[in-house]
């Protein structure tokens, strides 16, 4: 069976872009994935875009960035599960390859969620739950995985200590990612006198909002090594994903995500590989704790252990596995449609060894973990160089 | 009407919408499938086991412990006038789960997870009838009014 | 008919006299434990009680000034403790002071509205507490015709019969989901001992307004009151039902 490669990659600048429209946005990434892969629109067969079209003006974004990007009669479909978008449509693309349909596919993940007013941003925020039993309550985004924290510390005695070691470990790399909204390391001090959010959280748990885009560009094997001559393919060998129920009054506990475990098992089968393969992941750090249950979840550690693991600085270069050393979603922001293709943009970067004092030495083995909503579904990829 | 349920309401029917109007007479109604049995709260119309769409409500005692909370301080559109104000997430007695608001009678010092609390109906002070739960002490009494004529 | 009202508890405020006199008994007679207030009539108020208690029911005489606001919330206190609950709330209390603007002294206005349209208040105030919590309650406040329409030489009585009218249907608004009927009744001519302060030539025009030819007693009232007391009425509320045997159409 032929393998999936990633001959291209591309990332613009995430933050809050009132300078662009979200096809602009998409312009960028797409412009560097191209001049990265030495192609040419003519070898392009379809595009898959990542988007969450509630932010937006336009209706029907997916056909306005086509347009823009000159690639009509091209086929192409807006692919969208909240936060998790941009990795569908990476496993979109790569079903439209191994199906045979669409040999080199373009995956374009692109974001404005500045667009709205801020009343109509923080009613959209409002409806990240189950609105019919849960939001009538005002529940909230950062309320949910606060309440995953107050769990995960009630039942491990994980500490709002070791939660902030999440985030000043994605600032301090951030900081050297041009990339990024924030490029500006913080300290304990700070961060626990910032303001409340949502027990246990204050402002320096939580992701900020952004827009941005970067772009993916996948092909069959054969294919694949017809257009990089230079032979720098990174192969997605694994693709995992698995759901779980939209409402947190049917899960079976709240310190982990079910669908997170069950993506990082299939993945990992698929690709033949463990947890301690991975030399480097992106892991969807939309608030602290999802990093730390991300350890957990993804198997970097036992159950519970996460606070001891990034404590332990094993989540940093050096470490057992270098986790959002790009500033994860709390340093460079989360354009929700965009994030997993930049995740997958840095992993194809490290393992093509081109990260400079971000590297990881000797990645071979990396993956993402890229999650929708409060994880209702996620998406795990893994990705090798040989 | 479904529209009654919450400080802010998203959805305006349901086929569980009686649900509201058993929470304004002072009830907390799970359901029933009445063609295989199984039972849950929040209820629904349609059985998850064996597909069928005919259900009964069934009163529920309101009893439960507290699996985990938040206090909200940032607040979505609709909710500012409220904060803060804090999230509970209740085992239901019985299987179950809700989500609801700490009440006047369990101050943020007290909440400990894992205690035993008890769901109270509540009715907003507005003129439009707008109906919710809270989550107090166990013992908490509360008024029901006599079997509602529905319809 | 079954009026249900079957160990109801009640308070009917002026009834040891007239109207409510005739309403407390009507509904000892349908179930209900009745407690009625006073402030100089002890001997009446103490009689009602006796024939409540002869009808076999519990029968409280408390001494209350309906214009003091403590006073009615202490009955309402003291009535649900002894009958263990407060099913309906009978305003009835009520004074006139007649006088032609001109002549009418600050001291009759006041007076006036503050036994009258405050006494309501009051109680019914004190009463709504208790019944929102239990969700269930009927509070009747009796009102006058004259509440309706303009009288001459009654700018005060109407004006707090007609604001018992307002506040009626206010209440209404406020109470019905906590499954609380709000209702008035207007009586016209009703014979009564506030009857006999009235001179023949006006007890003739008020005769001769009526289409039936005759006054209401007190009895009349009582069984609209009851019915309004009662489950078989429970769609009706924020209403005001005229019992004036046609004197105002």
């Amino acid at each position: 069976m032929s393998r999936v490669g990633v001959i291209g990659i591309g990332h613009g600048k995430f933050g809050r872009r009132s300078d662009a429209t979200v096809q602009e946005l998409a312009f960028e990434a797409y412009r560097y994935a191209m001049q990265d892969a030495g192609i040419g629109r003519d070898a392009l067969s379809a595009t898959v875009i990542a988007a969450v079209p509630e932010y937006h003006k336009q209706r029907s974004v997916a056909g306005v960035v086509q347009e823009y990007l000159n690639l009509n009669p091209l086929p192409t479909w807006l692919t969208e599960v909240a936060c998790s978008s941009g990795s569908a449509a990476i496993r979109t693309a790569y079903m439209a390859i191994k199906s045979g349909l669409h040999p080199v596919v373009a995956v374009i993940g692109c974001q404005k969620m500045t667009e709205l007013e801020t009343a109509d941003i923080l009613a959209l925020m409002g409806r990240v739950g189950e609105v019919q039993w849960e939001s009538v309550f005002g529940t909230t985004f950062p309320g949910y995985y606060a309440m995953f924290a107050t769990r995960h510390m009630h039942e491990f005695g994980t500490t709002r200590e070791q939660l902030l070691q999440v985030a000043i470990k994605n600032h301090h790399y951030g900081a050297k990612n041009p990339n990024a909204l924030f490029q500006k390391e913080i300290t304990l001090e700070k961060a626990l006198a910032s303001d409340p959010v949502s027990t246990p959280f204050c402002v320096y748990d939580c992701c900020a909002n952004a827009d941005g885009a970067a772009v993916l560009i996948l092909a069959e094997e054969s294919r694949a090594k017809e257009l990089r001559k230079d032979g720098k393919i990174v192969w997605l060998d694994g693709v995992g994903c698995a759901t779980a129920s939209m409402s947190v009054l049917r899960r079976p506990d709240l310190v982990g995500l079910p669908s997170a475990k069950q993506a990082a098992e299939q993945a990992y089968r698929m690709a033949e590989v463990k947890a301690s393969d991975i030399k480097v992941a992106d892991v969807h750090d939309c608030f602290t704790i999802a990093e730390l249950m991300a350890y957990e979840d993804l198997g970097f550690c036992e159950k519970g252990q996460g606070g001891k693991f990034i404590e332990e600085k094993r989540a940093y270069i050096g470490g057992d596995v270098a986790v959002n050393v790009d500033g994860g979603l709390k340093s460079k922001g989360h354009p929700i449609g965009a994030t997993g293709v930049s995740m997958a943009y840095e992993i194809v970067k490290q393992l093509r060894g081109e990260c400079g004092e971000r590297q990881v030495p000797n990645a071979d083995v990396g993956l993402t973990h890229n999650v929708g909503g409060i994880g209702q579904y996620c998406f795990v990829h893994v990705f090798r160089r040989d | 009407m479904f529209s009654w349920f919450g400080k802010v309401s998203f959805v305006p029917y349901s086929k569980v919408s009686d649900f509201a109007v058993h929470l304004k007479d002072g009830r907390l109604m799970g359901s029933v499938c009445k063609k295989c049995g199984y039972k849950t709260i929040p209820p629904r119309a349609d059985c998850p086991e064996c597909l069928s769409g005919e259900f009964e409500f069934v009163e529920h005692s309101g009893k439960g412990t507290l699996y985990t909370w938040t206090r909200i301080d940032a607040a979505p559109t609709g909710f500012d006038d409220v904060i803060p104000y804090i999230l509970a997430v209740v085992d239901m007695e019985g299987g179950g789960r809700l989500v609801g608001w700490f009440g006047e009678t369990i101050k943020q010092e007290e909440i400990k997870i894992g205690m035993e609390v008890q769901l109270v109906p509540q009715i907003f002070d507005e003129e439009e009838i707008k109906v919710y739960y809270t989550v107090e002490k166990p013992g908490t009494t509360w008024g029901k009014a006599p079997a509602p004529h529905l319809g | 008919m079954d009026l249900g009202l079957q160990g109801k508890g009640a308070i009917v405020t002026g009834g040891s006299l007239g109207i409510g006199r005739a309403v407390a008994l009507e509904l000892a007679r349908e179930g209900c434990n009745v407690a009625v207030n006073y402030r100089r009539h002890d001997t009446e108020a103490k009689q009602v009680v006796a024939d409540i208690e002869k009808m076999g029911r519990k029968g409280l005489a408390v001494k209350a000034d309906v214009s003091s606001y403590d006073d009615a919330q202490k009955m309402v206190e003291q009535v649900v403790e002894q009958f263990g609950h407060l099913d309906i709330m009978v305003c009835n209390a009520g004074i006139t002071w007649d006088g032609v603007i001109w002549k009418m002294s600050e001291k009759q206005w006041d007076q006036v509205i503050a036994v009258n349209l405050k006494g309501y208040f009051n109680y019914n105030k004190a009463a709504a507490l208790v019944m929102k919590d239990r969700k269930y309650g009927k509070i009747v406040n009796i009102s006058s015709i004259n509440g309706l329409r303009g009288k001459f030489g009654q700018a005060n009585y109407a004006a707090s019969k007609g604001g018992e009218i307002a506040m009626s249907k206010s209440l209404a608004r406020e109470l019905g989901r906590f499954n609380v009927n709000v209702n008035v009744v207007a009586p016209g001519m009703v014979l009564t001992d506030m009857m006999e302060a009235i001179p023949p030539e006006f007890k003739n025009k008020a005769l001769a307004e009526t289409v039936v030819g005759r006054f209401a007693t007190p009895g009349d009232c009582a069984h609209l009151v009851a019915f309004l007391c009662s489950d078989l009425s429970r769609h009706v509320t924020g209403e005001v039902i005229k019992i004036d045997g046609g004197q105002y159409i």
